[in-house]
C-alpha cells in the first residue's frame, strides 16, 4: 500500500508548484507555505498502515485526479440562514465572496475578516498565530491546508470583549474535483467572549480539508458550531485545533450529515489551570457515508474538565467511527475528564465503531468513558404504538430522542430549531401537528 | 365489547393460552386472577398486539372488528389500551409531548382535527388532578427515572387522558403500596361508566377491595377454570389456587 501513496503526493507536488505562481503575498506566508507542504512530504498521504488512520478507507480518493479549484464565477444556489443577526463571511471554492457576506458593525477592537486580506494588514499577528494549534503537526490533511489555504476567516478578540452577535462562516465548494483548503483563525484574547457558527456544503465531488483554529485566553468563552453538510460525493478531512487559557470555557458542537467520506480531527489542549471544554458531535449516515470524529483532549494543568458525547445514528450500510483520547500528563492533578460514545444502528448493514483511549499520567485525577451501541428498543417502540403512534412515528420519535441531547445542547435556539428539522426531515418524522 | 372465543397461542411454540372464551361488555369490569405463568400477561400482550405471540385458534373481536388483524396503534385507536405491568422508560421523549403526540395520533385515526393548545392543557391539569401527579412529571422523560409507583400513575393519567372504550390494566397493583393503590384504583373508578368496559388482570385479591369488579375468572394452565361474582376473589385469597389442580408456572417457563 505504501507504494501507492507517492503516486498522489507527486501531483500534490505539481498542484503545489502551480498554485504558488499565482500568489501574491508577502515572503515570510509564502515561506510558512513551503515548510508546511515540507511537512507533508515527510508524513505523506496517510495509510491504513498509520494507527491514527486504520479507520478511514481513503482508497475511493486516490482514485480522482484532484485540481486546484476553478476560478471561473460559479452559482451556489441557496446559503443557510442563522436566523438571527450574524457577522457572515461565504467562500466559494476556498475564495472569499464579497457579495454575498454581510453583517452588522462591530464593536470596537474586534476584527472578524477574510484571512488573506488579514495576513495583509495584521502580518505579524497572524504568521505568528497560523499553524500554531494543537494536533495540527501530525495530521497530513492539515499540512496541505497550511500549504495551499487562499483564504478563510479570521477573528480576533482583545481582552476582554465580547460579541454577541454571532460570526457565520460558510465554506460552499462546487465541485469539478477540486481540492479547497477553507481556514479559520480565531484568537480570542484573556476574557472575550464570541460565538462562532461554520458550515460546510456544496454539490458534486471535490476533497474539503478544512481547518480551524481556535486559541481562547485566560477566562474566554468561545462557542464553536460546526455543521458539515457536504455534497454526498464529497470527501471531507478536517481538522479543528482548540487551545485554552486558563479557567476558559469552550464548547463545540459538531454536526455530520453530509459526504461520502468524512472525517474531523479535533484536538483540544486544556493549556492553564481549570480549563473547561464540553465537545459533542452528531453523525447522520445513510446509505455508504463514512463518517469519522477523532478526538484528542489534552489535560496539560491542574483542575481541568472535559466532556465528550459522541453520537451516530447510522441506516442503510453506513459507518461511523468515533476515536476518542483523553490524554492527562503528569502534573494535571484534579483533572475531570468523560467520554460517552454512544450509536444508534437503524439498519443491520449500518456500522458504529468507539475506540475510547486513556492515558492519565497524574494520579489524582476522575476520568471516565463509556460506549454503547444499539438498535431501537423494541419495548419502547410497541409502547407509543399500544399509545396510537404508527410505527414509522414511533421510530422517528425515538430517533429524535437518542440525538435529542445533542441538539439540546446549541444555545442559538434558530440553529438548534434548523438541524431539528435536518433530522426530522431525514426520518420523515411525525406530523408537524404532533411536536 | 370484547368478545374472546376459543383463543389459543402459543409463545416460542409452547402452547400458553388453551381456549379462552370470555365476554366483556359495555361499562362491565371484569377481573382476571391467577397463579404466576398462568397466562395472565399473554392474554393482555395478544389484545394489545405485542409481536412474539402466535394465535394458533380463535378469534378476538373488539366492537365487531377483528381485533388481531390490526397492528398495535390501530387498535389504540380503535379505543383500547393496555396498562403496561412494565412501563418502558423512553428517554428523551417528554411526557407531556409524548402525552400531546398520542391523543393527536388518535385523533388523526378519527379524521378529527389536532387537539387544541388550551383545550388539551386544561384536560391535562384535570386528569394530573385524578391521579395526584405532580406537574414537573409532565417535562421528564416518558417513566425515566420514575419510581414503580409513579410508573403506574403514569399508565392510569395515560388511560385517563386519551379516554380510551376499553382498558386492560396488566398487573397495575403490582409492588404498589396501599397508598399508590388507593390512587390508582381511584384513577380508575372515575373513569367507569356505563359504556367503557375494562380487564383488571392481578395477581392480588387486595385491588379487587378498591376496584369491585363485576366479574371474576380465575386463570390456570391457559384455561378459565372458573368465573364468578367478586366473593371469588376472596374465596381464591382463602383458599389459593391449589384447589384448580394448577401446574405451576407453565406460561413463565415457556417465556424463559
Amino acid at each position: 500500500m505504501t507504494a501507492t501513496a507517492p503516486s498522489i503526493a507527486d501531483p500534490y507536488r505539481q498542484r503545489f508548484a502551480e498554485f504558488l505562481a499565482n500568489r501574491r503575498e508577502p515572503d515570510s506566508l509564502t515561506g510558512l507555505r513551503r515548510a508546511a507542504f515540507a511537512r507533508f512530504e515527510s508524513l505523506g498521504l496517510p495509510t491504513r498502515r498509520q494507527e491514527a488512520w486504520r479507520s478511514t478507507d481513503l482508497g475511493p480518493l486516490q482514485a480522482v485526479a484532484w485540481n486546484l479549484p476553478t476560478t471561473a464565477p460559479v452559482e451556489v444556489g441557496s446559503l443557510p440562514d442563522l436566523g438571527q443577526a450574524a457577522h457572515r463571511l461565504v467562500f466559494v471554492n476556498g475564495r472569499y465572496a464579497p457579495a454575498l457576506s454581510q453583517g452588522p458593525a462591530l464593536p470596537d477592537g474586534v476584527t472578524v475578516t477574510r484571512l488573506s486580506q488579514a495576513a495583509a494588514s495584521q502580518t505579524t499577528l497572524v504568521e505568528s498565530s497560523l499553524d500554531q494549534a494543537p494536533g495540527l503537526d501530525r495530521h497530513p490533511f492539515a499540512a496541505l491546508n497550511a500549504a495551499f489555504w487562499e483564504d478563510g476567516a479570521f477573528v480576533h478578540l482583545p481582552r476582554g470583549a465580547v460579541l454577541e452577535t454571532p460570526i457565520h462562516l460558510i465554506f460552499v465548494a462546487t465541485g469539478h474535483d477540486a481540492l479547497i483548503h477553507p481556514r479559520l483563525l480565531a484568537v480570542l484574547e484573556d476574557g472575550a467572549q464570541a460565538t462562532v457558527v461554520v458550515e460546510y456544503r456544496g454539490q458534486g465531488r471535490y476533497l474539503n480539508a478544512p481547518v480551524a483554529e481556535l486559541t481562547i485566553g485566560d477566562g474566554a468563552v468561545l462557542h464553536y458550531h460546526q455543521i458539515q453538510d457536504e455534497s454526498p460525493q464529497a470527501f471531507h478531512l478536517g481538522a479543528i485545533g482548540l487551545r485554552q487559557g486558563r479557567d476558559s470555557q469552550a464548547q463545540a458542537h459538531l454536526f455530520a450529515d453530509g459526504g461520502q467520506v468524512t472525517r474531523t480531527d479535533l484536538t483540544a489542549l486544556l493549556d492553564g489551570e481549570g480549563a473547561h471544554c464540553a465537545l459533542d458531535g452528531l453523525t447522520l449516515g445513510h446509505d455508504s457515508q463514512y463518517g469519522d470524529f477523532h478526538v484528542r483532549v489534552e489535560h496539560a494543568y491542574p483542575h481541568g474538565t472535559s466532556e465528550q458525547l459522541f453520537k451516530s445514528v447510522l441506516d442503510g450500510k453506513a459507518q461511523a467511527m468515533f476515536d476518542g483520547m483523553i490524554h492527562v500528563r503528569p502534573h494535571a492533578q484534579k483533572s475531570d475528564a468523560r467520554q460517552l460514545s454512544r450509536n444508534l444502528l437503524l439498519s443491520r448493514q449500518a456500522q458504529a465503531h468507539s475506540i475510547p483511549r486513556l492515558e492519565i499520567l497524574a494520579d489524582d485525577v476522575k476520568c471516565g468513558h463509556g460506549s454503547s451501541t444499539g438498535f431501537l428498543d423494541p419495548d419502547a417502540e410497541f409502547y407509543l404504538r399500544a399509545r396510537g403512534i404508527p410505527a414509522s412515528a414511533a421510530r422517528a420519535l425515538l430517533v429524535y430522542a437518542f440525538a435529542n441531547d445533542n441538539l439540546n445542547r446549541i444555545g442559538l435556539t434558530p440553529l438548534r430549531e434548523r438541524l431539528g428539522q435536518v433530522l426530522a426531515d431525514r426520518l420523515a418524522l411525525l406530523d408537524g401537528d404532533a411536536r | 365489547m370484547l368478545e374472546i372465543r376459543n383463543l389459543h397461542v402459543t409463545v416460542e411454540g409452547r402452547e400458553i393460552l388453551q381456549g379462552i372464551d370470555l365476554t366483556i361488555g359495555p361499562g362491565e369490569v371484569h377481573a382476571i386472577m391467577g397463579p404466576n405463568g398462568s397466562g395472565k400477561s399473554t392474554l393482555a400482550n395478544v389484545i394489545a398486539g405485542r409481536e412474539g405471540y402466535t394465535v394458533t385458534a380463535g378469534e378476538v373481536l373488539f366492537q365487531g372488528k377483528n381485533l388481531l388483524e390490526m397492528p398495535p396503534e390501530v387498535r389504540a385507536c380503535e379505543g383500547l389500551f393496555l396498562a403496561f405491568q412494565y412501563p418502558v422508560e423512553i428517554p428523551g421523549v417528554a411526557n407531556l409531548y409524548f402525552l400531546k403526540a398520542a391523543v393527536n395520533a388518535v385523533r388523526k385515526y378519527r379524521g378529527e382535527p389536532p387537539v387544541d393548545a388550551m383545550d388539551f392543557w386544561d384536560l391535562i391539569h384535570e386528569r394530573m388532578e385524578l391521579v395526584k401527579m405532580d406537574e414537573s412529571m409532565l417535562k421528564r422523560s416518558v417513566n425515566e427515572g420514575f419510581s414503580g409507583g409513579e410508573k403506574k400513575r403514569n399508565e392510569v393519567f395515560q388511560m385517563a387522558v386519551l379516554q380510551p372504550y376499553f382498558a386492560v390494566l396488566d398487573e397495575t397493583d403490582s409492588g404498589l403500596d396501599i397508598d399508590a393503590l388507593k390512587v390508582v384504583a381511584d384513577g380508575v373508578n372515575a373513569l367507569r361508566n356505563a359504556e367503557r368496559g375494562f380487564l383488571v388482570i392481578t395477581h392480588y385479591q387486595r385491588l379487587l377491595d378498591y376496584i369491585v369488579p363485576d366479574v371474576v375468572h380465575v386463570l390456570v394452565n391457559g384455561r378459565i377454570a372458573r368465573s364468578g361474582s367478586k366473593e371469588l376473589a376472596l374465596e381464591l385469597e382463602e383458599q389459593g389456587y391449589a384447589l384448580y389442580n394448577e401446574e405451576p408456572g407453565r406460561a413463565r417457563r415457556a417465556a424463559a
